[in-house]
């Protein structure tokens, strides 16, 4: 007996320093190297930070980076490199045209192929198996607008307008689409839907037919030059902001509004945003861990929801192979297929649906406080500022 | 570099020449055999590039228009397989000298105007027309080229029942393209047309004064160059099952500019050549990640600075043409 206990007392020694090899995949090179750069550094703070826990099932993660230049060619290129290297779990990519070419290879390959920053809609309609994102989808913020912002506050006349470009009328498409059954079952009403030229300096008949629809919410879904000049303009005109809370897109920085339309016509407005990591630490405890360990190696934060994705695919794989203690990509891929949250990672509850699309909506709120600046909205706080 | 030229020299006797060609035949033929799926799509990639440096060879070597928007054509051909495949469901393999014809088309459309303007001028509208194209594709003229998002869904080309899929299939495909239009090009430059094509290269008012028609010579040209990156089009749509514009910048016209510079003017080994190297020095210089396009920008420049031929120039010899008569 005694050499069973030695033969496996070295089997796990072997195990334990054979390090589980991680792929990242990413634009560090061509137009979207800074996304690249900031999503490497996110990743490599991730596997640190599980490395410090004890690594996954005892063994150390490695990561195994390779460049897609952003290009489809490239992504294809980086995927066969990733695959000849006998990676079986890989991180990537950014820009869904990059992505598909890559994907359709992993899938060939039965690796799990986690991706952080594509949106497109399609990518999950492929019937996949091996393929999720931790991001959002193109539509996830009109969902998140639906589902999550006209119910808090219990809106029931809405307003929608968008610029005709085409970012703008696509999500003013997606609220229509995701508002359907809402609107079927009679709980809300679509008060207001139009479009305005961008570019323009009066807006004030748009205000007007808006003041006369009364609405109870009102989105606007362009950029935010117009949002801006809305919202001074309409206050001018004697909108209530506080009795219409005013939304913008994620085209909006609240920053940017404010030095266009004066702090005082912004304050209380609302934008719909990705998550950033600098919101997210109030709320998450991985989120406060991720950007101090990030903080003390690179210096500031950045800003991009990807990368903070990116770092969040890599717990995934940790939390998905830990629960079901297997190295086998079937495993895995089908168990974060099943719908349940696998654990809390840096951007909130990581679930996935059987398509392999993140559940829940990675999506969030921010309000322009008093001050000018841009805070995640809590009705408690900030509850006075939109006559809550 | 004189072993450069002494090792031309010798390929110039047919038996060598011979042996030489069946060496590069079956390193071609058993390199996905033996050689990891990674570097077999590599190989797939030199051969894509060879096939539009052989097209752009055509207009840059042979004739010596300046045309830095050879992207434009290729970018055709693409978009005419994706387009028709998915909207109609016309297999993906039937569509490649579709792809050539509607390339070789618009060329001789958008060039038939332009196509007298001389060296830098021509190159200026060359420039200015694979934006035009990129920037239509972008704008999805009639919901046709789905606009920044592309076409995606394109169907496998299926060769005798046989699925096209694999690294491996894609590399066979490919070189067998390459080598049937090497070939052709071939038995081109050594024809009457090709050398009057390099007479207009030359000296274009001499051409012309011996009747040469240079203005249908040229526009030929142009034809003849778009099919092959059509074809080159059509291969790469079926192997990414999708097409977009960004896949269709300017920096690809620049790559096979590069590749006919870098392989010699006119050479048809040596536009291959050139194309292995731009794939390949990109490849070869991942470890140092960021600082690879610098490597390889230098490549470019220690190349075209020991060799300003280019690698493999195409010799000039005195064909001797043997006449009836003599026989």
């Amino acid at each position: 007996m005694k050499w069973i206990i030695g033969l496996s007392v070295v089997l796990a020694l072997c195990g334990w320093a054979q390090p589980i090899l991680v792929g990242f995949q990413g634009p560090l090179t061509g137009p979207w190297a800074v996304e690249g750069d900031w999503a490497l550094k996110s990743v490599q703070i991730a596997v640190e930070i599980v490395n410090a826990r004890g690594g996954i099932l005892g063994r150390p993660v490695q990561l195994v980076v390779e460049d897609d230049g952003g290009t489809p060619k490239g992504g294809t290129l980086a995927a066969q490199k990733l695959i000849a290297a006998g990676v079986k779990f890989v991180v990537g990519t950014y820009g869904s045209m990059v992505c598909m070419p890559s994907s359709e290879l992993y899938e060939e390959e039965g690796v799990v192929h986690i991706n952080y920053g594509c949106t497109r809609v399609d990518l999950s309609a492929r019937g996949f198996k091996y393929y999720f994102r931790t991001s959002g989808r193109d539509d996830s913020q009109a969902r998140f607008f639906v589902e999550y912002v006209i119910p808090l506050f219990g809106a029931k006349r809405i307003a929608v307008m968008h610029d005709n470009t085409a970012y703008a009328l696509g999500v003013a498409e997606d609220v229509l689409r995701f508002m359907k059954p809402l609107l079927d079952e009679g709980k809300v009403e679509l008060v207001y839907y139009d479009a305005i030229m961008p570019g323009e300096r009066d807006y004030t008949p748009a205000l007007t037919a808006l003041r006369d629809a009364k609405p109870d919410i009102w989105y606007y879904t362009g950029y935010y030059p117009e949002w801006a000049l809305l919202l001074r303009q309409g206050k001018d005109l004697g909108l209530d902001w506080k009795k219409i809370k005013a939304v913008g897109s994620n085209a909006c920085p609240i920053s940017e509004a404010v030095k266009i339309a004066g702090l005082d016509a912004v304050v209380g407005a609302m934008i719909t945003q990705e998550p950033l990591p600098a919101f997210l630490v109030e709320k998450y405890p991985l989120a406060k861990e991720f950007v101090e360990a990030y903080e003390a190696k690179y210096g500031p934060i950045h800003d991009s929801p990807w990368a903070t994705y990116a770092a969040d695919a890599i717990f995934t794989l940790a939390f998905a192979i830990e629960a079901t203690r297997s190295l086998d990509p079937a495993v895995v891929a089908k168990y974060l297929r099943s719908g349940q949250v696998i654990g809390e990672g840096i951007t909130g509850p990581l679930s996935f649906s059987p398509e392999g699309d993140r559940l829940g909506v990675p999506y969030m709120l921010l309000i322009c406080t008093e001050e000018g600046k841009s805070a995640l909205f809590d009705p408690a706080v900030h509850g006075h500022l939109v006559g809550m | 570099m004189k072993w450069l030229r002494r090792w031309q020299g010798l390929l110039s006797q047919k038996p060598l020449r011979l042996a030489f060609l069946g060496l590069v035949i079956s390193f071609l033929v058993s390199f996905p055999f033996w050689a990891s799926r990674y570097w077999v799509d590599v190989g797939f990639y030199v051969g894509l590039y060879a096939l539009l440096g052989l097209g752009l060879n055509i207009i840059l070597g042979e004739v010596g228009l300046f045309n830095l928007g050879h992207a434009a054509f290729w970018a055709i051909g693409a978009y005419t397989t994706a387009i028709l495949n998915v909207r109609f469901g016309i297999p993906t393999l039937a569509l490649l000298p579709i792809s050539a014809v509607v390339a070789a088309g618009c060329a001789w459309l958008v060039s038939s105007p332009i196509i007298h303007l001389r060296g830098d001028y021509l190159c200026i509208v060359t420039i200015a027309l694979g934006e035009i194209v990129r920037l239509v594709l972008i704008n999805n003229p009639g919901g046709l080229t789905g606009g920044p998002n592309g076409v995606v869904g394109i169907a496998r080309p299926v060769f005798l029942g046989h699925v096209i899929r694999t690294p491996m299939d894609f590399y066979f495909l490919v070189w067998a393209v390459v080598i049937l239009c090497a070939i052709g090009l071939r038995q081109l430059q050594r024809s009457r047309l090709g050398r009057a094509w390099n007479y207009i290269r030359e000296d274009e008012i001499a051409a012309e004064a011996m009747g040469v028609d240079v203005r249908a010579l040229k526009l030929l040209a142009f034809v003849v160059g778009a099919a092959l990156a059509g074809l080159a089009g059509n291969i790469f749509a079926a192997k990414m099952r999708m097409v977009s514009p960004d896949s269709f910048t300017f920096m690809e016209s620049c790559l096979m500019f590069c590749i006919v510079l870098l392989g010699g003017m006119g050479s048809i080994p040596g536009t291959i050549l050139g194309a292995a190297l731009v794939v390949l020095f990109p490849e070869i210089f991942r470890p140092v990640a960021q600082y690879r396009l610098l490597f390889f920008g230098l490549a470019l420049a220690a190349t075209m600075y020991f060799r300003p031929g280019g690698l493999w120039p195409r010799r000039r010899t005195a064909e001797i043409l043997v006449g009836q008569t003599e026989r």
